[in-house]
């Protein structure tokens, strides 16, 4: 690993801004999600107003009272706001862990293991991976029920396949080096190898897996609140973009300004920062990528 | 939106991942089986789901304003009618008996037959998407390859900047920046439906007019949506070429920039680039469901959420089996162009 990535610098020697700007994008990224992480711990310390507390008078503009005005019924915007940020969070957790939980099982099994499990697990793959995906996470929404966690779940049994395939790939490469021959050959057991030369190497790539898991989730999420068929008893910012759309005179009023725009930008804003955050661990995972994405971290 | 997260490199695995074969044919048939085996998959998941869990399609039929309840005899002959009271089982196979023939059946929540149903709404989201697709591929086709041309500069750095943007931004809050744009900023474009309602055109140009301008808005938002990911994988495949030794023998040569850059750089991306045209295209039934309900369009993707919403079987079964027909043409015609194009797949030489 070390010595690819020494390599693939050495042969940009070229850019000296190379390293630099494969930092920024990592250490951009995560101070936005950092940000966002800071806002939905301190959720009861930003907030003065219950999510659906009917806190002033409708459609108010914004004020010193309520930052970002009041919605079609009197509740506070920017509570809304910091609230939905708890939701996308838990959702990019959940959701991201679970799909790769599932997505590195099988794609471990399938490049450890080989043979007829290989086969098997690849062909299941291939089906999950030509299933209509969004209709079909709508449809299981709808009939599991929808909170936050059957959202999770359901995200992670439709959307495993790309994880699978990428730790596959990963463990096929590696099963042929020597370094992990010499370790079965002196007769180190599976789960030795496994988390003693296999795991430490697909680590990085598990990471970036992870994280692009997590940012598809929180806009299926958001997706899903957006449609009404979100978790009724959270806010999200899909559902704060759902109500203002709802709203018949949302667009004969100003309000659109302050209802619309806030969800849209914090949704975008984060998304952002997770798919930077993927791209600089994606970089240090797969070094010749950073050299054909030169720049990309801008 | 989801679906664009798929990358063509993902997709690329996949051929290698495929038993070797002794021959096209046998490698088509066993292409053919698979997706039989997913079409199978999909027509009984979208069966047993629904049933499997709570929620009941005879309400639909209940006047929502006025609620109330069946009575028990009047629920009987319902269940009857739409042949819900039958076991499971026998359920199941007249059901697969039916799509097999194609033969959808009865909406519960519509009172229309579905086939009459779907035929007034796939055309419009295949204009759509067929048109936001078409218009993302060639703009992201020559974007990508000039920009992969002159890589480092400031254009080029701009574009994968506003396009990585663009990439994390859902296609639902596309769409909704522009309904604000064209809606309260410079209402000039008509923001909701297909055609103007109560409409009365003079002639058919004053039609396609009013339908053009209908659809500008959401394929716009289509467009915009799907333009990140094709833009990145075509300007990383060109300049992965770009330091290969055919390359420099085309530049030796003498040839004209146009043909270097398009013949001999551009070809290299153009495998992954169809077969994320192909995927993007398979899902393309259901992949306009976000931007369709913010501009109510009547397409495929307001049919699905209404269906859903009802709990109408009939309704839900054809149209997933819609669904799951076209992205498995799409899959089939991609593998198509993966064997023709790379020989090297179907003799199994690469795995």
């Amino acid at each position: 690993m070390t010595i690819v990535s020494a390599t693939a610098t050495a042969s940009r020697a070229g850019s000296a801004g190379g390293i630099r700007r494969r930092l920024d994008s990592l250490t951009v990224g995560l101070a936005i999600v950092g940000l966002f992480v800071v806002v939905a711990l301190l959720a009861p310390v930003l907030t003065t107003y219950r999510a659906f507390e009917l806190a002033g008078r409708p459609i108010e503009p914004p004020s010193v009272e309520f930052p970002l005005g009041t919605n079609g019924v009197g509740n506070d915007i920017f509570t809304q706001l910091v609230l939905g940020t708890r939701s996308s969070l838990l959702i990019a957790l959940l959701a991201g862990l679970g799909t790769l939980l599932v997505g590195a099982t099988i794609g471990l099994l399938s490049g450890w293991r080989g043979g007829v499990v290989d086969v098997v697990l690849m062909r299941v793959t291939d089906i999950v991976l030509a299933l209509p995906r969004l209709p079909l996470l709508i449809l299981m929404g709808v009939y599991l029920g929808p909170t936050l966690l059957n959202t999770a779940l359901v995200i992670s049994l439709v959307f495993w396949p790309p994880s699978a395939r990428v730790v596959r790939s990963q463990v096929l490469s590696l099963r042929g080096r020597a370094h992990l021959t010499a370790s079965l050959g002196f007769g180190a057991g599976t789960w030795y190898s496994l988390r003693r030369h296999v795991i430490p190497e697909v680590g990085l790539i598990l990471i970036a897996s992870l994280i692009a898991s997590a940012g598809r989730a929180v806009m299926l999420e958001a997706g899903l609140a957006f449609l009404g068929l979100g978790d009724p008893s959270r806010v999200s910012w899909g559902r704060i973009l759902r109500d203002a759309l709802d709203f018949q005179a949302l667009f004969f009023t100003d309000a659109w300004s302050w209802w619309l725009v806030p969800p849209i930008v914090a949704l975008s804003l984060f998304l952002l920062g997770l798919t930077l955050v993927g791209i600089g661990f994606e970089r240090r995972a797969n070094p010749r990528l950073s050299r054909h994405s030169e720049g990309t971290a801008r | 939106m989801a679906q664009d997260a798929e990358t063509g490199a993902e997709r690329g695995t996949r051929a290698s991942l495929r038993p070797p074969s002794d021959g096209r044919v046998n490698h088509l048939s066993a292409l053919a089986a698979l997706h039989l085996v997913t079409i199978f998959v999909l027509v009984s998941l979208v069966f047993f789901l629904p049933r499997a869990l709570p929620g009941d399609p005879l309400n639909a039929l209940l006047d929502p304003e006025v609620g109330g309840t069946f009575t028990a005899e009047a629920r009987a002959e319902l269940e009857a009618h739409y042949q819900l009271d039958r076991p499971l089982g026998e359920q199941y196979v007249r059901y697969l008996g039916r799509m097999a023939t194609l033969d959808f059946g009865w909406s519960i929540s519509r009172q229309s037959p579905v086939s009459s149903l779907i035929a007034a709404r796939l055309p419009w989201t295949l204009l759509l998407m067929g048109l936001a697709l078409t218009f993302a591929a060639a703009i992201s086709w020559l974007a990508g390859t000039t920009s992969a041309w002159r890589r480092g500069s400031r254009s080029d750095r701009a574009l994968v900047a506003v396009l990585t943007l663009a990439r994390s931004v859902p296609d639902f809050a596309i769409a909704t920046i522009l309904l604000i744009v064209f809606a309260v900023l410079v209402p000039v474009l008509p923001v909701a439906g297909n055609r103007t309602v109560f409409a009365q055109y003079t002639s058919i140009w004053q039609e396609a007019g009013d339908v053009t301008a209908h659809l500008i808005l959401p394929v716009s938002a289509l467009t915009i949506g799907l333009l990140g990911s094709k833009f990145l994988l075509v300007r990383n495949s060109v300049i992965g070429s770009l330091g290969q030794e055919y390359m420099m023998l085309a530049r030796a040569k003498g040839l004209p920039i146009r043909v270097q850059k398009y013949r001999h750089a551009g070809r290299n991306a153009l495998l992954p680039f169809l077969t994320l045209l192909g995927v993007q295209f398979g899902f393309a039934v259901g992949g306009s469901i976000f931007v369709e309900e913010v501009f109510t369009y009547p397409g495929m993707g307001t049919l699905i959420l209404d269906a859903v919403d009802a709990r109408d079987y009939p309704l839900l079964e054809a149209v997933f089996l819609v669904l799951a027909a076209t992205v498995l043409m799409a899959n089939f015609v991609v593998d198509l162009i993966y064997t023709w194009l790379d020989p090297g797949v179907s003799t199994g030489a690469r795995s």
